[in-house]
């Protein structure tokens, strides 16, 4: 094909053109799609009975409470012996180094042992979520150790999130929760090292644990804060927050304008000044 | 083809000398002469979501009980403008490709305003005679910013309702009238019932039209001094060289209004931009951590942040903190823009025209400045996410704080010795200026590798120069009889068109490589100089230059 070079860019335009056409048909479908698994989710109202995963409990009560076996507690006090005495001491009661665990309840051992935030490798940072070292079995039975000590402390929670309601665990959540966490849960950093982290992978009991419990830095809510019910919506809320509506396309992380500037200006921009550059003059 | 319509409108319009002049129009070709078009064509998508936003869209603070399809908020009391951007997003068909359209073009059309000023002060374009339209551009950008603010402010989410908060605070903090002014702004004490429908106000008809006019008043003028043009061979202050209006800088520029449309139909379509239905309502006791503006407030949200807390106190009283990086940071980053054209004659004494551009390179005074001057804003900017910084790489957020706070005054002036010396360094190289010789290479059947040098020019383009040389053409006979009334050659009925009919005619004969006819081929017209006509009181024109001072190397 003999086409003057200067021509051949002109002549593409029409295929940019079809491009910008059939792109934007595509976006129209896909949110027509978009609005209507939204609607049908509308349907099922705030009494959603889809469950995000985790441990559903039965029955109406919001949040039940886990019995634990005491036929584990010996398992459980040698693995605490192997992996925790050496900070917190043989029976709990607490060293330099690391603080006294009786009496702090199932939910408290739980959550730190199952977040993998215990056993700590460095004591001198903040201890964060990594995988957990130990097995649910096991976990219980450290749990079921410690708490047979000493009387006291929140029971391990096991949320029934049918019961629960996320329209109301929204409005919960954003009134005690987004000051630390950020609206959409992807956490973020406070002051002087402390971060308030990412809600995205606790689990169910995991969540309603760290409101009941407070751990490190974060406030505990206890019963005269929240019923029972509303840990329940709260949770129910986080645990949406792990799957959102990400109506639009491409989620960009949920940090908010931040990464959406840089996309507009790196690609949006950048990709029409490679386009300008494509179809204007160059240096003579 | 049938002409009759056209000649109908020119026996009544006379529409045919000034539609044939402008056709035959010269623009200087470049893509760094595009940058504008990108923010004129993002305006232009702005304006075409934003009015179809307007027909859904509800801007009021009162309330209303949330029934719609996103089952978290069911049931909760929002605004109406909020339910109605959540309507937007969720229950209009196209509602939310449209506001995210809408949203992309806004981040877009400022990134490319910005883009554009750096191509205009980095060479030198903004110099005698086009003083005007830098002012002209300056308003239009500070009018972007402030549009952009008050669009991400009517949904009534949480970050942006934030937002107006900070605002009004902002408000508050001018000296004597501060208190005044935000309780005009908001109809009394913050939130209050009023702001919402105001910005709506503000945000859909007032700066949309001013900016629609001051962008006629920017393309008028730039059309009336003719576009500046990059040096070269041909080119000289007093002509202009480039491509013809018809075809071919028609076809350039509407294939790249449909480019630009075309991204930002893809970024609507395909990548989220402000989620607000995860925000949920302003409500004034309630706060997100980590909320951002949009970007190109980013700036000022920086200084913010980087700002101590000092209580300063003038005239015996104490002037709020936040008034200095929030009043009189951006009182003085856009004076010094608008005066920026006065600041550097005042320094060069260079009274005068130009309409050759500068190679950054060779002003590297005015490059280092502009570097450390941008440098400034981008640090700032990347202050505003000390937050999102400190989390992602796992550092102490005072840490981030403190690092911005001493890189603020070490970045500029690095950034503006650095591009000195790359500027000097760059003029000094021999290949400087030349344009690069594309090289093939070769491999023999033994493994060998060799260069040669090759024209990456089209064959029939050489043919052209062979045949013609590689100067710019003047415009052509038939073009010039037809294009420029003042020939004084009579035009018979009919005629008046002949030039757009055989245009495309001409494009066929590049193609087949014919001749090199107008339409396609770069052409150079001789410019006028304003002023030179002689002065409305004087009779000698332009106004004898001042002897110039310094700066010889520039020259
Ligand atoms: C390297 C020393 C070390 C080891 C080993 C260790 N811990 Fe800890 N633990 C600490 C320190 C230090 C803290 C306080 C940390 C903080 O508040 O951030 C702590 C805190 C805790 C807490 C929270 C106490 C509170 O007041 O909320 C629990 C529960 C806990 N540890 C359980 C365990 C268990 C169970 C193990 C064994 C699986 C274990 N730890 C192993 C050092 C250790
Ligand atoms: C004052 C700030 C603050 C508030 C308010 C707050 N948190 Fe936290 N949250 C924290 C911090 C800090 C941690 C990390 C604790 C640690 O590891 O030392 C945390 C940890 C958590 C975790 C554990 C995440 C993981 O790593 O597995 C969950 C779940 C959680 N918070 C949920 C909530 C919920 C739900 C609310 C609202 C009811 C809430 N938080 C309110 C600061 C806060
Ligand atoms: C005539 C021109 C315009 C009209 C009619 C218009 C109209 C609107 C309307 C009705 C909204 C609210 C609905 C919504 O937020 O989804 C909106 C939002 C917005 N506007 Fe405009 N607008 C115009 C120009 C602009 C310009 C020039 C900019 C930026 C420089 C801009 C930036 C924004 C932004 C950032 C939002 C928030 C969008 C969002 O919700 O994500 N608009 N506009």
């Amino acid at each position: 094909m003999k086409i003057h070079k200067k021509l051949g860019r002109h002549l593409l335009v029409p295929v940019a053109l079809g491009i910008g056409a059939s792109v934007s048909g595509v976006a129209l479908f896909s949110h027509g799609a978009g609005a209507s698994t939204t609607s049908g989710s509308a349907s099922s109202g705030s009494t959603n009975s889809v469950t995000y995963g985790g441990t559903a409990g039965s029955g109406n009560a919001p949040i039940t409470y886990l019995k634990l076996d005491p036929s584990t507690i010996g398992l459980g006090k040698t693995l605490f012996v192997e992996n925790c005495s050496s900070c917190h001491g043989d029976t709990a009661e607490g060293t330099s180094r690391a603080p006294n665990l009786q009496g702090l309840g199932a939910a408290t051992i739980d959550f730190w042992v199952s977040t993998g935030r215990m056993p700590l490798a460095d004591p001198t940072i903040q201890a964060t979520s990594k995988p957990a070292r130990f097995s649910r079995q096991q976990t219980l039975a450290i749990d079921a150790y410690v708490s047979s000590l000493a009387q006291g402390g929140p029971a391990i929670p096991i949320v029934n999130l049918g019961a629960a309601s996320i329209s109301a665990g929204e409005g919960l959540f954003s009134t005690n929760c987004a000051a630390c966490h950020t609206i959409t849960g992807v956490g973020d950093a406070l002051a002087d090292s402390i971060y308030a982290p990412s809600l995205y992978p606790a689990t169910p009991t995991q969540i309603a644990e760290a409101i009941r419990t407070g751990p490190g830095n974060m406030p505990r809510f206890g019963t005269g804060n929240f019923s029972d019910q509303q840990v329940a919506d709260i949770t129910k809320y986080v645990q949406y927050l792990q799957h959102p509506n990400n109506a639009g396309g491409i989620g960009l992380g949920h940090v908010g304008p931040v990464t959406e500037g840089f996309v507009g200006i790196l690609i949006g921009l950048g990709s029409l000044m490679i386009a300008g550059y494509w179809i204007g003059g160059r240096a003579h | 083809m049938n002409y009759a319509p056209i000649d109908w409108a020119d026996e009544r319009l006379g529409i045919a000398k000034f539609t044939r002049k402008s056709l035959n129009k010269i623009f200087p070709d470049h893509w760094s002469f595009m940058l504008g078009e990108i923010a004129m064509y993002s305006f232009f998508i702005l304006l075409g979501t934003g009015v179809f936003l307007t027909l859904f869209f509800v801007p009021s603070s009162a309330d209303t009980v949330y029934h719609g399809s996103y089952a978290p908020l069911n049931g909760h009391v929002v605004s109406q403008a909020y339910a109605s951007t959540l309507d937007l997003s969720f229950n209009v068909r196209a509602g939310l490709v449209m506001r995210q359209m809408h949203h992309w073009a806004a981040n877009v059309f400022v990134a490319a305003i910005v883009v554009h000023l750096l191509r205009v002060f980095f060479t030198g374009a903004f110099r005698k005679p086009r003083e005007i339209n830098w002012l002209v551009g300056s308003l239009l950008l500070m009018m972007a910013i402030l549009e952009g603010f008050l669009g991400y402010s009517l949904p009534d989410d949480l970050i942006s309702g934030t937002g107006i908060r900070i605002a009004y605070s902002i408000t508050l903090s001018v000296p004597v009238v501060g208190s005044y002014l935000a309780s005009f702004l908001f109809g009394g004490q913050f939130p209050g019932n009023s702001i919402i429908p105001r910005f709506y106000t503000i945000h859909i008809l007032l700066i949309p039209a001013l900016m629609a006019g001051l962008l006629g008043a920017h393309l008028a003028i730039m059309w009336h001094q003719k576009h500046t043009q990059y040096k070269g061979k041909g080119r000289t202050e007093n002509n202009v060289v480039g491509i013809a209006m018809w075809p071919a800088y028609a076809l350039q520029a509407g294939g790249f209004f449909f480019l630009t449309a075309a991204v930002l139909a893809a970024l609507g379509g395909l990548v989220q931009i402000n989620p607000i239905w995860m925000y949920g309502q302003y409500i004034p006791y309630k706060v997100s951590y980590a909320v951002q503006p949009d970007w190109y407030m980013g700036w000022l949200d920086g200084a913010l942040r980087l700002f101590p807390s000092w209580e300063i106190t003038g005239f015996g009283h104490m002037i709020p903190t936040i008034f200095f990086p929030a009043v009189l940071l951006p009182g003085v980053t856009f004076g010094l823009l608008m005066a920026w054209p006065w600041i550097e004659r005042h320094f060069t004494k260079d009274y005068e025209v130009h309409n050759l551009l500068d190679n950054p390179r060779d002003n590297a005074w005015r490059t280092s400045i502009g570097v450390g001057v941008m440098a400034f804003y981008m640090v700032l900017f990347f202050a505003s996410s000390t937050d999102v910084l400190a989390n992602a790489f796992s550092l102490s957020l005072n840490f981030v704080l403190w690092a911005f706070r001493v890189l603020i005054f070490v970045i500029p002036p690095v950034a503006a010795y650095v591009a000195y010396k790359l500027a000097q360094e760059a003029r000094s190289a021999s290949t400087a200026g030349k344009p690069r010789k594309a090289m093939v290479v070769f491999r023999s059947s033994e493994g060998e590798y060799s260069t040669e040098e090759s024209d990456p020019r089209h064959e029939l383009e050489l043919k052209r120069i062979a045949l013609h040389g590689d100067a710019p053409m003047p415009l052509p006979e038939e073009a010039k009889l037809h294009g420029d009334a003042e020939d004084g050659a009579p035009l018979k009925k009919g005629e008046d068109f002949a030039f757009i009919r055989s245009s495309a005619a001409a494009v066929i004969a590049e193609e087949i490589g014919e001749r090199p006819s107008h339409g396609s081929g770069v052409y150079q017209v001789p410019r006028g100089t304003p002023g030179a006509g002689g002065g409305l009181f004087s009779p000698h024109g332009l106004k004898v230059p001042k002897e110039r001072k310094g700066s010889e190397e520039e020259k």
